[in-house]
């Protein structure tokens, strides 16, 4: 009888709990449109990401909400890797949200950013909670499209540039996703992540998906829009853009790739290349950048690379994955808390100038960034290894030498973000921005800690040296970079998507050309 | 007469009886007209509810009458009938009250709403066609009934776009009589049935049943506005909205799509037909409409040009979903014949809005019209959306059932196909939804007619019927696996075509 009575009960709270976390967002966001109720949505905003808190830190276990009749059979809950998401998603946007508070308060057009935001914020969460493709699928697509809108807030050139190459690229990793999807449920027999976990799609449908998604996580060439977008938007959207919007892809891989179950020898080693490409390919192109957000977008590049190679190895080596999904999981918290704390922190020294206080606040999540041990890099980059230095040869060797080589270039990265913060002329004090800022990469330092898996890694001697001495290497190289500065040359953001964007406007000029010619003929 | 002789003409006599009695109304009997139009279109709604709830239990509804000796006049109201029916009542319901509300003041409304009627009246006659013949009287008789509403405002430009649509469908309708003469010659009366009744030809017919194949699919296929055969939709844009919603959501076009639909399920039988080989052709020819029709919709900047370009794609994804072979590729198109209706008709009932409120006919007027007009354009943003495919919309539940009918087919191609269609589509989609939202808006509108007023940013009867089926994109596509779902209603169709 008490059994019956807890069965209905829990559901009940359960099944409020998943729908108000997505449900909330999206009612502020509507609520922002009669005049009567802005100001109270404005003002309740910030607050919109509580419910999937909730849903995320404290409701238990097997969160399950079954609505068969929606879409092609919706399936939302949490397992591990989802609760894991969603905490640190709905934290970010928590982080962002009273920044942009303080942020927007003199801002004309505050009501419209924060629709984009709490739309986006709505696909962002409930992507963590989809269970099934269609599901999945329509929630990254209002993140998508409705991000568009922060990243032309500002409606300057540049932003309306970035849009476009945005738009673009998000539009063919989704369509391309959509067709990957596609093949794989047919291969699979069902659209729930529990079928597609276990099913062998033909590896042209893993590619589509994988490539698809890649599009969002930024793979070396689908990366081109993102040193654009993430920059030019206002602060507090870079940072959920940067910090969570990016694991979006990345959660995409963990759902829709058979990871664990099959092994794709030519799709993962492809992954591991791009992994590596993408981590000194983005600290190369980063270090030759002088804005700070730029440099922070190309550090997301080269840090999703890290990722990217777990990915690659699940899919190499099926019988590392239980090693090495936890270590994704919990390199993405980091790095989702560590760069929203770099963004924010950007944004308060492009306000107050390179104040010390504001240096030492960018020094932590950037020490982070770099593994400097005990910190929450230290541990994400320790589980990482100790699942990919099982890789068969010759992936071991080169991962054992690429890795430490590749916490020297984010060194060296950080170090050119600190100096740039360093540069920048003191003005007005920004206390509003400050402490949600100093908050945050104070939270953000600590919660690693939680989810790091029991050691699995030796603690010893060596361990340490591999983690802090291509840091110490790197401030060593820093240092003497700043004494005797060598002339970087210039590569302007988004680097191939010049070269690109040119070959366009050409190809557009001629045809142009040919219709004139035409109806001249004519 | 039994009832369920008399359901299916009752369907078709209330709006016919309506639309003659609008024909001898006096021009200034607003009132009384618009009552009978409405009056028509609820009782036709309550019949098609009285008929759905039966078919779905399983009743058959049916009616014969002997015209001539071997030739009857037959109709029949099974779920793939009911599924045309249901749209076309619907939507005609929903075109009547933006009609009214679009036609205000202007001249003619009698010859426009008898006409209308009758196109209606055409459209589920020819849903309801039991054989061939019955099919051909009533698909003649909404190309007559379509042509004065297309040629309404009298133009030179309305003139010549009706003169190319007559010209067009007559042709289309000559084929398609050939064909049916053709196969009446060879085995007599071809009455609509589960699984074809041509295979009992036996093979030494073989090469006339192709020929006879590709005239009949010929013949519908102008009004599906297949290419080669689409030149006339563009051109017929020139039409008042509410007719354009009736040409490319309502009637016209679809009556072409259901048309293959028949042919292919229920003349040749699906079987049949694929072995002969003839649903693969019939899949390429959609392909290649579905690519090019979006091709030409890219560089079009009147608005209206751009959306019947978009139809000539749309339509083809339902004669693509009728070639895959097998019940998912089926779910998948007829689901489209309703999905594609819903969408495109509130962008047209949309575009209607921009051209009737603000004078605004070209996408490179658009700018800041999402500020002006936000509601009408969140109904556009919706159906654009839906057209892309992006979920949760409506178009992205067919376009999801047509690339696993054409995985199950083993024509992987197709995927290839949808992609690219839909790339196409956010190109020529999304630059409009970006000038709507975000372009400031220009000092002054073209020729703005109707002011607003608070929220009421045009007159109601125009504002209501986009929004209310920019809804049903949304709730189609949300709740396809609902009991009663569009989706749901072709699932029970391919079911019974398949599983003999």
């Amino acid at each position: 009888m008490g059994e019956t009575h807890r069965r209905t009960r829990i559901p009940a709270v359960t099944h409020a709990s998943l729908i108000a976390s997505l449900g909330w967002p999206l009612a502020l966001m509507l609520a922002l449109w009669p005049a009567r109720t802005r100001r109270l949505a404005q003002g309740l905003a910030p607050l919109a990401p509580l419910p999937a808190l909730w849903v995320a830190a404290v409701l238990s276990g097997d969160a399950v909400l079954e609505l068969p009749s929606v879409l092609l059979g919706t399936r939302l809950g949490l397992d591990a890797t989802g609760r894991l998401f969603l905490l640190f998603t709905a934290l970010t946007w928590l982080a962002a949200g009273l920044y942009a508070r303080a942020y927007l308060a003199h801002e004309a057009r505050r009501s419209v950013f924060w629709a984009f935001s709490l739309a986006t914020q709505a696909g962002n969460l409930g992507v963590c909670l989809a269970q099934d493709l269609a599901s999945f699928y329509s929630f990254y697509a209002l993140m998508t499209f409705a991000a568009y809108g922060l990243v032309v807030h500002t409606r300057s050139a540049e932003a309306w540039r970035a849009g476009r190459i945005y738009l673009v690229m998000a539009v063919l990793g989704e369509l391309t996703l959509v067709a990957g999807l596609m093949m794989t449920a047919y291969a699979a027999g069902g659209t729930q992540v529990a079928d597609i976990q276990v099913s062998t799609p033909s590896p042209l449908a893993v590619g589509l998906v994988t490539a698809g998604l890649g599009v969002k996580v930024g793979l070396p060439l689908l990366h081109l829009w993102l040193p654009l977008a993430h920059p030019v938007a206002p602060v507090p959207a870079s940072a959920v853009l940067s910090g969570v919007m990016l694991k979006a892809g990345l959660l995409g891989w963990l759902r829709f790739l058979p990871l664990g179950y099959a092994a794709y020898p030519e799709i993962g080693a492809t992954l591991l290349l791009l992994g590596l490409i993408a981590m000194f390919y983005g600290v190369a192109v980063g270090l030759a950048q002088s804005d700070l957000k730029v440099v922070l977008a190309y550090s997301s590049v080269s840090q999703m690379g890290f990722m990217t190679l777990g990915v690659g190895a699940g899919l190499n080596a099926p019988g590392l994955w239980p090693v090495l999904l936890p270590a994704v999981g919990l390199y993405a918290l980091h790095h989702a808390l560590a760069k929203s704390a770099l963004f924010l922190g950007a944004g308060v020294a492009l306000k107050v100038g390179g104040r010390a206080w504001v240096l030492a606040g960018l020094a932590l999540p950037a020490l982070a960034l770099a593994g400097v041990p005990f910190t929450g890099g230290w541990l994400a980059k320790s589980a990482l290894k100790a699942g990919l230095i099982a890789l068969p040869a010759p992936w071991a060797d080169l991962l054992g030498v690429a890795l430490p080589l590749a916490a020297l270039g984010t060194t060296l990265l950080m170090s050119r973000l600190l100096w740039l913060a360093h540069r920048l002329p003191a003005q007005e004090a920004a206390q509003a921005l400050t402490p949600p800022w100093l908050a945050w990469t104070a939270a953000g330092s600590l919660l690693p800690w939680g989810f790091m898996p029991a050691w699995p890694w030796p603690m010893d001697w060596t361990g340490f040296t591999l983690a802090a001495g291509p840091v110490f290497l790197g401030l060593v190289l820093a240092f003497l970079a700043w004494r005797w500065p060598l002339a970087a040359p210039a590569i302007p953001p988004g680097d191939l998507v010049v070269p690109v964007e040119r070959l366009l406007q050409a190809l557009v000029r001629a045809r142009l050309r040919l219709n004139r010619r035409a109806a001249q003929g004519r | 007469m039994t009832v369920n002789e008399m359901l299916p003409l009752a369907v078709i006599a209330s709006s016919l009886l309506p639309g003659m009695v609008i024909f001898a109304l006096p021009e200034a009997r607003v009132g009384l007209r618009s009552v009978l139009n409405l009056l028509g279109a609820m009782s036709k709604l309550v019949f098609v509810i009285l008929l759905l709830e039966g078919v779905a239990r399983g009743e058959v509804y049916g009616f014969r009458h002997t015209v001539l000796p071997g030739l009857d006049l037959v109709f029949k109201a099974d779920a793939l009938a009911l599924l045309f029916v249901t749209l076309s009542t619907v939507l005609w319901l929903f075109t009547t009250i933006y009609a009214i509300g679009y036609l205000e003041g202007s001249p003619h409304r009698s010859r426009f709403f008898g006409f209308f009627s009758l196109c209606v009246t055409a459209t589920v006659g020819l849903a309801m066609a039991g054989n061939l013949f019955t099919f051909f009287v009533f698909y003649e008789l909404l190309t007559l009934s379509t042509f004065p509403l297309v040629v309404h405002r009298g133009t030179p430009q309305a003139m010549r776009g009706g003169t190319v649509y007559l010209a067009y469908t007559l042709a289309g309708g000559a084929l398609l009589l050939t064909g049916i003469v053709w196969l009446h010659g060879l085995m007599g009366q071809v009455d609509f049935v589960h699984g074809g009744s041509v295979a009992a030809l036996g093979p030494q017919a073989t090469a006339q049943i192709k020929v006879v194949f590709l005239l009949l699919i010929a013949g519908v296929g102008v009004k599906a506005a297949l290419v080669p055969l689409h030149g006339w939709l563009p051109q017929a844009m020139v039409a008042p909205a509410p007719v354009s919603a009736l040409l490319h959501a309502v009637a016209v076009v679809k009556a072409g799509a259901f048309g293959i639909v028949r042919i292919v399920y229920e003349v040749y039988g699906v079987e049949y037909a694929q072995s002969l080989g003839l649903l693969k052709p019939l899949a390429i020819a959609a392909a290649v409409t579905i690519v090019w029709g979006s091709l030409r919709a890219l560089t079009q900047d009147d608005l209206k040009k751009r959306l019947a370009y978009s139809t000539v794609s749309q339509v083809s994804y339902i004669a693509l979903g009728v070639a895959l072979f097998g019940p998912v590729g089926t779910i998948g198109g007829l689901a489209h014949l309703v999905h594609q209706g819903i969408m495109k008709i509130t962008l047209f009932f949309a575009a209607g809005n921009y051209a009737e409120t603000l004078g605004v006919h070209k996408v490179s007027e658009l700018d800041g019209a999402g500020r002006r007009m936000p509601l009408t354009s969140a109904a556009f943003t919706i159906a654009a959306f839906g057209m892309i495919g992006v979920a949760p919309t409506a178009g992205y539940v067919s376009k999801w059932y047509l690339g696993e009918g054409a995985l199950a087919a083993g024509m992987d191609w197709v995927v290839a196909v949808l992609w690219t269609s839909s790339l196409l589509n956010a190109a020529y989609f999304l630059p409009i939804l970006y000038r709507l939202w975000f372009r400031p808006p220009p000092a002054a509108w073209p020729a703005e007619h109707i002011p607003a007023r608070g929220w009421r940013e045009t007159g109601w009867l125009l504002l209501a019927p986009p929004l209310i089926t920019a809804a049903a994109v949304l709730v189609t596509g949300l709740f396809a696996e609902a009991g009663w779902s569009p989706l749901a209603w072709a699932k029970l169709i391919a079911a019974r075509e398949y599983l003999q």
